[in-house]
């Protein structure tokens, strides 16, 4: 089961369930550009704990234009600490 | 190439013309040397199930490069669906085999190989992941078996690999060419090398600048000019040379390891995948090593299969079997075996899409698999000899049994439950032997412990991956760690009346 975000912001966010998270999702959620016009219609960031990717189902990226997936410490498979989560995929929503 | 016949599986092995040394001494018609033969009868089981309607659906599957039917040994896992039938297939065959069928080396190198080169390229811009596509398509077309050839003799354990006297204790580049690379050194402990048409290098610890010429993986075949083998011994390994059935314990399988060593060997440059790159080399390893602690997940469980099968027939034919201590002993052995299988379908089950395209098992889970095999066969072995008793050990030997005047009498005292003859129970008490102290512990005790990386690797990463941090969070939110704290409130406890 996943929660969605409210359906007027730019960026949908889908969370996993968050049994085991190694980062805090909902701070990663927080500092996404869910205003910021240079976002394409559509973005969606799949939020998961840890590798397993669970928001995703599994998969470690998407072939949907658009759509960044975050799973633990990963965005889209590439390692990335903690704090370089939410600029990294901010950087990759406005590619 | 359609699907080999295990005959033909053979006669191709044979045609390779291995330098193979034992004893001693170079084998030449090593396809039939009784001590090789059992091991060669174990992947010819992969062949012959593959062609098995009642098996196809663990045996083949269907390429993603090709959209045709390959054997699961060759296949690059495309769905978690895929990862959980790997682990069945090898269950499958443990149970077939009573032994280590050597080819899922080459299975676990195959998907490691094919996440990281992706990875290499798009970071660096070489080519290395489109030559590995084609690698594969022509393992699955040709059914190849290909050895994964990771663990190098290392020297002293206290040095990297550039900085060791002998720089041949790590396998290296000693020759850099237009056309491709020569290499250098050893592989150890090669499950299945001499059973293998292709051979699979891969670095063996994550590597550091000064490491360059030691980041190397490539393929070649397992017949290339200054390759050869010199194989390893096993306990009780000389049994096969007697002749007889019946003192092996397991006369039909066993699992074969080798020292492989490549005396300046030449690689094409359309065979390397790893050149230099010392970031990737620790990814390769750790993949391999993830892939490969998922598969003792299914392979041992197979054989503990056996083995649980053969100390209840020991108990039958001892007359024991409805003592409560031998069927409790008979829960205890199932239990552990099973909780080895879940761990082995836990981490298939939460495996991931890697960028490539392929999945790859969940890492956590696979090395709290492997750390259980570490003990629950050693656990289960205890149990089997515990239930068979003391005769496995102290029986007299096939020629003994054979012989005109004291075989009746090894007959007579060695009967059990009035219905068994001796010889069977002489059989099934060998097999036990086989498993848990014979040839067969290569593969169902030691290797249990330091296959696919010793107790301490997987302890490394079970602690790099146990997300402490959020644990302790959870125990200070519940206890309140950290709350104001009202002194007031604490009142002493009051009994409440009944009425």
């Amino acid at each position: 089961m996943t929660a969605e975000q409210e359906p007027e912001k730019r960026v949908k966010v889908v969370y996993c369930g968050g049994c085991n998270p190694h980062i805090d999702r909902t701070a990663v959620a927080a500092d996404l550009p869910a205003d910021d016009p240079d976002v394409g219609p559509g973005a969606t960031v799949h939020v998961s704990g840890c590798p397993r990717a669970c928001a995703s189902d599994h998969l470690l990226t998407s072939d949907d234009p658009g759509t960044v997936v975050v799973a633990g410490e990963l965005v889209d498979g590439v390692p990335t600490s903690a704090s370089e989560l939410a600029p990294t995929v901010t950087r990759k929503l406005k590619e | 190439m359609t699907l080999r016949t295990p005959e033909e599986f053979v006669q191709s092995i044979a045609d390779l013309h291995l330098q193979i040394y034992m004893f001693g001494e170079k084998v030449d018609d090593y396809v039939n040397h009784p001590v090789i033969k059992p091991s060669l009868n174990c992947i010819s089981m992969t062949y012959e199930l593959a062609r098995q309607p009642e098996y196809e659906d663990l045996m083949l599957a269907t390429s993603h490069l090709t959209g045709k039917k390959v054997n699961r040994f060759s296949h690059i896992h495309q769905s978690t669906d895929d990862l959980s039938k790997k682990v069945k297939m090898q269950r499958l065959l443990g149970q077939k085999t009573g032994s280590c069928f050597q080819r899922c080396v080459g299975m676990d190198a195959i998907n490691a190989l094919y996440s990281v080169t992706y990875e290499i390229d798009q970071a660096k811009g070489t080519e290395y992941h489109q030559r590995f596509k084609k690698y594969v398509q022509f393992l699955q077309e040709n059914d190849l078996v290909a050895d994964g050839a990771m663990t190098d003799p290392k020297g002293d354990r206290g040095l990297a690999p550039h900085q060791q006297p002998d720089p041949d204790m790590y396998l290296h580049i000693v020759e850099k060419r237009d056309d491709g690379i020569v290499v250098r050194g050893a592989k150890a402990h090669q499950t299945g090398a001499c059973n293998s048409h292709e051979i699979i290098v891969m670095p063996t610890v994550a590597m550091r600048e000064g490491d360059e010429d030691y980041a190397v993986s490539f393929s070649c075949p397992a017949n290339a000019e200054g390759v050869y083998y010199i194989y390893g011994r096993q306990s009780c390994d000389t049994r096969k040379l007697e002749g007889n059935d019946l003192d092996v314990g397991n006369a039909q399988f066993g699992g074969q390891e080798a020292l492989m060593v490549f005396d300046d060997v030449f690689v094409p440059w359309d065979r390397v995948y790893l050149c230099g790159e010392i970031e990737f080399s620790g990814a390769v390893v750790e993949r391999f090593a993830g892939y490969h602690r998922q598969s003792y997940g299914g392979c041992k469980v197979g054989v503990g299969d056996v083995l649980i099968g053969a100390a209840a027939t020991a108990a039958d034919m001892n007359g024991a079997a409805k003592a409560s201590h031998i069927k409790d002993k008979l829960i205890e052995m199932t239990h552990l075996n099973e909780t080895l299988f879940s761990c082995g379908l836990a981490c298939s089950y939460e495996g991931v899409k890697m960028p490539a395209g392929n999945y790859q098992i969940d890492m956590l889970l696979a090395n709290v698999c492997k750390q259980n095999v570490t003990r629950f066969p050693y656990e289960i072995a205890r149990l089997a000899e515990d239930i068979a008793g003391g005769l496995m050990v102290t029986m007299p030997s096939a020629q003994d049994l054979a012989d005109e005047k004291i075989g009746p009498i090894v007959e007579k005292y060695l009967v059990g439950q009035c219905d068994t003859p001796t010889i069977d129970r002489m059989r099934i008490l060998r097999l036990v032997e086989n498993l848990t102290l014979g040839t067969a512990a290569v593969g169902y005790r030691t290797e249990s412990m330091h296959g696919a990386g010793s107790p301490q690797a997987q302890r490394i990463m079970i602690a790099r991956q146990s997300n402490i941090n959020h644990k302790k969070d959870l125990a200070k939110a519940l206890a309140g760690v950290g709350k104001p704290w009202d002194r007031g409130k604490a009142k002493v406890p009051t009994a409440v009346s009944a009425d």
